[in-house]
């Protein structure tokens, strides 16, 4: 991730920052495929909205990387669920999953940029995960619904 | 896809979903909360927009109280997003502990829009904070990102 000598910033750090939330944009493409299944066909869309703004935000990384001659990181042909979704509450759960797992990795990136286009980009993403989450959240009967610090683990 | 259709060396919270979620971000939670990122240089100019920051989110703070004490109810309703915005600025606080307190603005919600009102003010703020963030590097963006990303959620709530 960073220079392991200096732990200085630079377009390595950022690379692989962005790779790594490539990697989360892969995952939340494919999840929201699993939380659409679950949910009864009105609330379908929201699901289908926010696979197109991953699935968006995916194809915007992989274009940056490619651009910068990186190798961008392939999707996997299907990952292990966290747990059963079998019922709207769970896939409302594995929504705020995805979003929150979309959400640090971007504040990684905002961590490790040096680019400041690449962090206008990691806050905008990352501003709209959470407003995601939010709805999700909502949905999955959580409290709170918000967080003061999305991306950020606990301290 | 079935789930148990999945490699169990893909697991999904570990592996992939919350690549993050590892030593590099909690390097990054202990440097926003203790001590200065030492990993850049931190210019003369993004201290003071740091600290400024510091005055966007006292102003909010003092937004909630004042848009609370103007509907009670309202008061009751958002008492978490209040409570949040005040763990906020406390990690602006330490995050810029050279900055000094400013009374903020002694603006008042109008009667019968509080709510409306006090979204304004948290959509605002977070602006703010998204597009200083875009000025800063390391923790403290990151810190600047974070919470402009729960002020969008607090917005989202209020709508």
């Amino acid at each position: 991730m960073a220079d392991d000598s200096t732990g200085a910033l630079t377009e390595a750090t950022e690379n692989a920052a962005l790779d790594d939330a490539l990697t989360a944009e892969h995952t939340a493409v494919w999840g929201y495929g699993v939380v659409g299944a679950a949910l009864d066909p009105t609330a379908q869309g929201t699901a289908s909205a926010a696979e197109t703004a991953h699935r968006d935000l995916r194809d915007r990384v992989v274009a940056l990387l490619t651009e910068r001659g990186a190798d961008p990181a392939q999707a996997e042909g299907a990952y292990a669920l966290p747990f059963p979704v079998l019922s709207a509450v769970d896939a409302a759960a594995l929504a705020v999953e995805l979003e929150d797992g979309v959400a640090a990795a971007w504040v990684r990136v905002l961590d490790q940029a040096v680019e400041s286009s690449t962090r206008e980009l990691a806050v905008t993403a990352l501003g709209e995960a959470e407003v995601r989450a939010v709805s999700w959240r909502t949905a999955a009967g959580r409290t709170p619904v918000t967080t003061p610090f999305p991306g950020l683990p606990a301290s | 896809m079935h789930p148990t259709a999945a490699p169990p060396s893909r697991g999904f919270s570990r592996r992939t979903l919350l690549v993050a979620s590892s030593v590099g971000v909690a390097v990054l939670a202990a440097g926003c909360t203790s001590s200065p990122d030492e990993r850049e240089q931190v210019t003369g100019r993004q201290a003071d927009e740091l600290a400024a920051q510091v005055g966007v989110q006292e102003a909010l703070v003092a937004a909630y109280t004042a848009a609370g004490a103007a509907e009670p109810a309202l008061a009751a309703e958002v008492a978490d997003l209040a409570a949040q915005a005040g763990e906020q600025l406390d990690r602006l606080r330490a995050a810029a502990p050279g900055a000094t307190s400013s009374a903020p603005a002694s603006d008042a919600p109008p009667a019968g829009g509080a709510r409306a009102w006090l979204r304004g003010q948290v959509a605002a703020a977070a602006t703010s904070h998204a597009t200083a963030c875009v000025g800063q590097s390391g923790a403290r963006a990151a810190l600047l990102g974070s919470i402009a990303a729960g002020l969008r959620g607090q917005d989202g709530r209020l709508a």
